[in-house]
């Protein structure tokens, strides 16, 4: 036996049931494992089903909160499947994010247009500042070949820093000492829907949804996405508008960033802070991936995300489990779902080089 | 065979890549000092075979020998220990290290080449050896492509190479240096080595070699013949595969068909490789209305670089090209589409399909971009309804407007694509290898569609290193070598003429 | 003026050192192709075994080295996600960067916010009396001379010997290195664990060293940081290093501008570095040049079988 030796080849031709059996399978053992981390980590294994289930998705507080929270996750979905289908490295949704935060408070905070369009002003104006932050590394990177991966990054950090210089300068709310913003007025607020602190951005995130799934699998400009994200070169050859579907796009992932900090803040928070955003680029890819980059899955897997955020927290309260265990569970389904991939793609081959060894 | 025992014997050698069979019971053996001529065109699988030898692919059946002992190569760093060694057509040399250091890097384990002083100095001394001069403590990208062969021959011999596999060594040469180069392979072989070498150069075969071995789509179809034994004629007819009596007769004769105005007027027009080398030189060529035009020649002679630059992804460095009579140069490639340009190339999964995508998305790629199935909305159902009476007319086997592209076969496939550029707006057809990888009655499918493109009135440009293609289906041949167009011959010219023209033996 | 530089400048290692070790593991594992997404994970990880191993064994020796070990088992499940079952390179890093974090979170919560005594300055009798320099230069803890010995041995490893002339091949042309009998996937797999292990100890620093004490979100985005940080020293280890303290020195300056009353915008500031990269890469790309360029080959999975 000792010249069997294994080779690795690339599947030429990858069927759909290959495709999606391993992604299946990786779901289903990444969910698993996750399991096992939960009651690893001290989670009783009685009321797991409770607290993961029934608390977040079946009691009216709890599917509540869940949706809350899913409202920002969906649009961050959204975007990094906005840049991901055109192959385009977002790193950086956290400070598309933040910018759009800053954008519709800096809407709030100098009145700007009249009261009765003020709410509607300052989520334009969030998409407007997720989408100029994008532009950036989107120019970089179409004008000079800047790699946007790196540039992404960088400028979330930067947009964090912004945060803090105004939230510790000159956006600083008089009235207590913490490093927030002044709380919004009644109008700069989004309706709170009386189910749980729900607001009406959940009507937003869904009509987004929609919309995204329309563009997507719908019209031309989704057509072309799938052309130059699968292969580039023929999108050039059969003169598809590559470059302008490429800026479209990725603003849009921007613009969609942005929008979720707008919805945060005018949503939830009710005013400027430190704490929003936190993990959403991580979260927001491993969405998008889970969803397979199809916007109407993203909804269900930001539902899904959602809850475990919210079973996270109580977690949290009843068992002293930190939150750290929901981006430890992410982080696991994706790694699975990456490596069972492998199976998709290649083609492992036990090999006797002298078969027709003449004896 | 006229020598003793052999050095070095290949014998029944499969391999297949994922479905397609590359080589089919191949065998090959080569003598002490020789220089062994492997020829084949492109595609015939002398270099899968040649990879196979040195470790970097692994047969799927067959035996190796060395000196008559059984052979066995894992990987790379076998044949080097068995001194075998490779000088590829794409250097096998990091570019952003020295010569030196490259040598190093190959040498571990080796028990003379230790430090760094001393691979320079074996460097020097293998180059002093076989008359070459070369700077070691150069980064081996800054290098010209002659200079880097050298430093990758001398860095095969400094490991010990007592066999040398040459890859088209001379392809990227100016003759001056081909000549010296061909010098310094017969010196080797004197002093004892011997060599494998690849070519299309017939001159080359019967200046330089000894032996001969051709293959032909994966198949041995001469093992090992006295070059001297040979003639020019029976060489490129056993490369070709085309006796001249095999002109297929369908045909009709050059003059009978009406030829329109020149739809593709190429003038004077240079273009460069990607590493900045000249590709195409001073390149003039015509085609008609109704013609098919056949561009023949070895692959890597500016033909892909030629195709890019009509296609207008590659910029032209100097000349024109007018299509009906109007400049083509400046525009996109969609704007060159509009003009009426046609494409089929070389690459069709990498450059004109899409494989992850359904098959009646393909089919109607480039008429979503013209705004047949809606500006705004697509309309999937005119667009499946289109696709089915395509896959019908076009008899696509196999088929279905929702199956996925990277399923078809590579003939249907072929046929999604001709369906998808043969259209009503076409004027000029350019057709890079189209029948390349495919089986004969699929080829034959392709042929049938060209020859129907030309009699619609279509100009056509067939580029093909596939001389039999190019003489079934061309009204006029011309030839392509180093990037220049050395020759135009009549539809009916005889394959010899053509080969001789395209093997550069005048 | 002298208190200040020398209260500058000595503070400066706190803040250089966890940067300079991440991104001169980040050079070593790049320059063998391999992006890693996952040293913010590793960091964490390595910050939270060395403290709680310190907090419960009272060793910061030990911790140390089972925060590096740590970090090097972390980047090891992410080089077989990527070396062997040829994962997205990106997606894999941020994987493990997840997988790096929670695991710090869940594990180190018990031992939150609870001080022990860290990693001591060494007291190098007489040299640190030299003015000046003395204090800055002689009293600083090992880890900082440890450091500055890494950078240097890692640029002669890279530099100078046989060993970095393969990694740097397989990260430039992994073909060719794999014709010329380079063993890639060994090659990856060392430089990526190596990386690891200098993540774990950069964690290891700013949770021993530097701050004696564990919190969860330490190191907040110094990974990145150190990302970013060997695209500003074009993939040079002692780039990296001096970069490292040049980004140190900033950050340490602006809490000593605001305490002598120098109104310094810090958060503006603390943005230079970011823009600083920035600029670095956008000048990169315009003036074309080879030298310092990325390793040719980053970021792609090699397959032999591929027809190249």
């Amino acid at each position: 036996m000792s010249n069997v030796r294994l080779t690795l080849e690339r599947r030429q031709r990858i069927s759909t049931l290959r495709s999606t059996t391993t992604y299946t399978l990786g779901l289903l053992i990444g969910l698993a494992c996750g399991l096992l981390v939960l009651l690893a980590a001290g989670a009783p294994a009685s009321t797991l089903l409770n607290d993961l289930v029934i608390q977040v998705f079946f009691s009216a507080m709890g599917l509540a909160q869940t949706l809350t929270l899913a409202v920002p996750l969906i649009l961050v979905g959204l975007s990094a499947t906005a840049a991901m289908r055109l192959r385009f490295w977002n790193v950086g949704i956290e400070g598309q994010l933040w910018l759009g935060a800053i954008g519709a408070t800096l809407v709030a905070i100098n009145d700007v247009g009249s009261d009765s369009l003020r709410l509607p002003t300052m989520l334009i104006m969030s998409a407007i500042a997720g989408a100029a932050w994008i532009a950036v590394p989107l120019i970089l990177k179409l004008k000079a070949g800047v790699n946007e991966l790196v540039v992404t990054l960088l400028l979330s950090n930067v947009a964090y820093l912004l945060l803090q210089h105004l939230l510790f300068g000159a956006w600083k709310d008089p009235v207590n000492s913490f490093p927030v913003s002044p709380r919004y007025g009644d109008n700069e607020q989004l309706a709170s829907l009386g189910f749980g602190n729900l607001h009406s951005g959940i009507y937003i995130a869904l009509g987004i949804t929609l919309l995204m799934a329309i563009l997507v699998q719908k019209s031309r400009t989704g057509f072309y996405i799938d052309v130059i994200g699968h292969n580039r070169p023929t999108a050039l050859a059969t003169g598809i508008p590559v470059t302008a579907t490429i800026t479209l796009m990725i603003l849009l992932s921007g613009a969609l960033a942005g929008l979720a900090g707008g919805l945060i803040v005018t949503g939830v928070e009710h005013r400027l802070t430190q704490t929003i955003g936190i993990n959403t680029t991580f979260s927001g890819i491993v969405i998008a991936f889970i969803a397979r980059f199809n916007p109407l899955a993203v909804l269900p897997t930001a539902i899904v995300l959602a809850g475990i955020y919210n079973a996270g927290g109580t977690l949290k309260v009843f068992y002293g489990i930190p939150d750290a265990i929901v981006v430890l569970i992410q982080g696991i389904v994706l790694l699975t779902l990456l490596m069972i991939q492998f199976f998709r793609s290649y083609r492992v081959s036990l090999l006797r080089p002298s078969i027709k060894q003449p004896t | 065979m006229s020598q003793g025992s052999a050095l070095l014997t290949l014998s029944a050698i499969d391999k297949s890549f994922d479905v397609h069979r590359v080589l089919d019971s191949v065998s090959f053996e080569l003598a002490n000092g020789e220089v062994h001529a492997l020829l084949g065109e492109n595609g015939a699988g002398k270099s899968t075979l040649m990879n196979i030898l040195i470790g970097v692919y692994s047969a799927d059946a067959g035996t190796l020998k060395l000196e008559g002992k059984l052979l066995k190569i894992a990987k790379p760093s076998d044949s080097a220990r068995h001194g075998i060694g490779m000088v590829h057509q794409h250097f096998r040399l990091v570019n952003r290290l020295t010569l030196t250091e490259n040598l190093l890097l190959a040498a571990d384990g080796h028990p003379s080449l230790k430090s760094r002083s001393t691979a320079r100095d074996t460097l020097l001394a293998t180059a002093r050896e076989i008359g070459f001069t070369l700077d070691p403590d150069c980064p081996v990208g800054e290098l010209s492509v002659a200079e880097k062969q050298r430093a990758e021959i001398c860095k095969v011999l400094a490991l010990g190479a007592r066999i040398l596999i040459l890859d088209e060594p001379t392809a990227v040469l100016t003759d001056s240096e081909a000549s010296s180069m061909l010098g310094a392979i017969r010196r080797m072989a004197e002093s004892g080595r011997s060599i494998i070498l690849i070519t299309h150069k017939l001159r080359e075969v019967v200046g330089f070699s000894h032996r001969v071995t051709i293959m032909r789509r994966g198949e041995t179809v001469a093992a090992g013949l006295d070059t001297g034994d040979l003639s020019i004629e029976k060489i490129s007819s056993l490369m070709m595969g085309a006796s001249t009596s095999s002109v297929s007769s369908d045909k009709p004769p050059g003059s009978v068909r009406p030829h329109g105005p020149d739809l593709l007027a190429i003038s004077h027009l240079h273009a460069q490789r990607d590493d900045g080398a000249p590709a195409l030189t001073d390149v003039s060529l015509r085609v008609r209305a109704g013609e098919i035009l056949g561009l023949a020649g070895v692959g890597g002679n500016g033909q892909h670089e030629l195709v890019e630059t009509l296609c207008g992804i590659r910029s032209a460095s100097a000349g024109s090209v007018m299509v009906d009579g109007a400049d083509a140069l400046g525009l996109s490639p969609r704007q060159r589409r509009k003009q009426g340009l046609r494409v089929i190339p070389a690459d069709r999964m990498a450059a004109a399909l899409v494989s992850e995508l359904d098959i009646a998305s393909n089919l109607a790629l480039t008429s979503v971009v013209s705004g047949r199935f809606g500006w705004l909305w697509l309309n999937r159902r005119r667009m499946e309804r289109d696709a089915n009476a395509s896959i019908e007319q076009h008899e696509i086997a196999g088929a279905r407007p929702q199956g996925r592209m990277g399923l078809l076969s590579g003939g249907n496939a072929q046929k999604v694509l001709l369906a998808r550029e043969i259209d009503s707006g076409m004027k000029l057809l350019l057709a890079h290898s189209p029948t390349r990888g495919l089986d004969i009655r699929a080829a034959a499918a392709v042929h049938q569609r060209l020859r129907e493109a030309a009699a619609g009135g279509a100009a056509c440009l067939l580029v093909s290193e596939d001389v039999e293609e190019i003489m079934a289906l061309s009204d006029r041949i011309c030839v392509i070598s180093a990037g220049r167009i050395t020759g135009e011959l009549p539809g009916d010219a005889n394959a010899a003429d053509i080969g001789r023209l395209i093997l550069g033996h005048e | 003026m002298e208190q200040f530089i020398t209260s500058w400048l000595g503070s400066t290692p706190a803040f250089a050192i966890p940067l300079a070790l991440a991104s001169m593991g980040l050079v070593l594992c790049e320059r063998a192709g391999v992006l890693n997404m996952g040293a913010e994970g590793y960091m964490a990880l390595g910050a939270m075994t060395a403290a709680v191993l310190t907090l419960t064994l009272g060793n910061p020796a030990i911790g140390i080295i089972c925060a590096v070990l740590a970090g090097a088992a972390l980047a090891l499940l992410f080089g077989f996600a990527v070396v062997i079952m040829r994962c997205e390179q990106i997606l894999a890093g941020l994987a493990t960067m997840a997988v790096g974090l929670g695991i710090a979170g869940v594990v180190g919560r018990p031992y939150v916010h609870k001080s022990f005594a860290g990693l001591q300055p060494l007291d190098l009798p007489v040299l640190d009396r030299i003015p000046l320099i003395g204090r800055l230069v002689f009293n600083q803890d090992i880890l900082v001379y440890l450091t500055v010995l890494i950078g240097v041995a890692l640029w002669l490893l890279l530099e100078r010997t046989r060993a970095g002339l393969k990694i740097r091949a397989v990260g430039e042309d992994p073909a060719s290195a794999d014709v010329a009998g380079v063993q890639v996937q060994v090659q990856q797999l060392v430089a990526i664990t190596a990386s690891g292990a200098l993540c774990g100890l950069a964690g290891a620093y700013l949770s021993v060293a530097s701050s004696s004490i564990w919190v969860e979100n330490m190191v907040a985005g110094r990974g990145w940081i150190a990302l970013a940080l060997v695209v500003f020293a074009r993939w040079d280890p002692l780039k990296a290093l001096a970069g490292a303290f040049l980004f140190g020195a900033i950050e340490a300056l602006l809490p000593r501008l605001q305490a002598i009353g120098v109104p310094a915008p810090t958060y503006l500031m603390n943005m230079l570095p970011y823009l600083f990269t920035i600029a670095v890469l956008l000048v990169a790309a315009w003036s074309g040049s080879k030298k310092g360029m990325a390793p040719a080959a980053l970021g792609k999975p090699y397959v032999r079988q591929d027809r190249h």
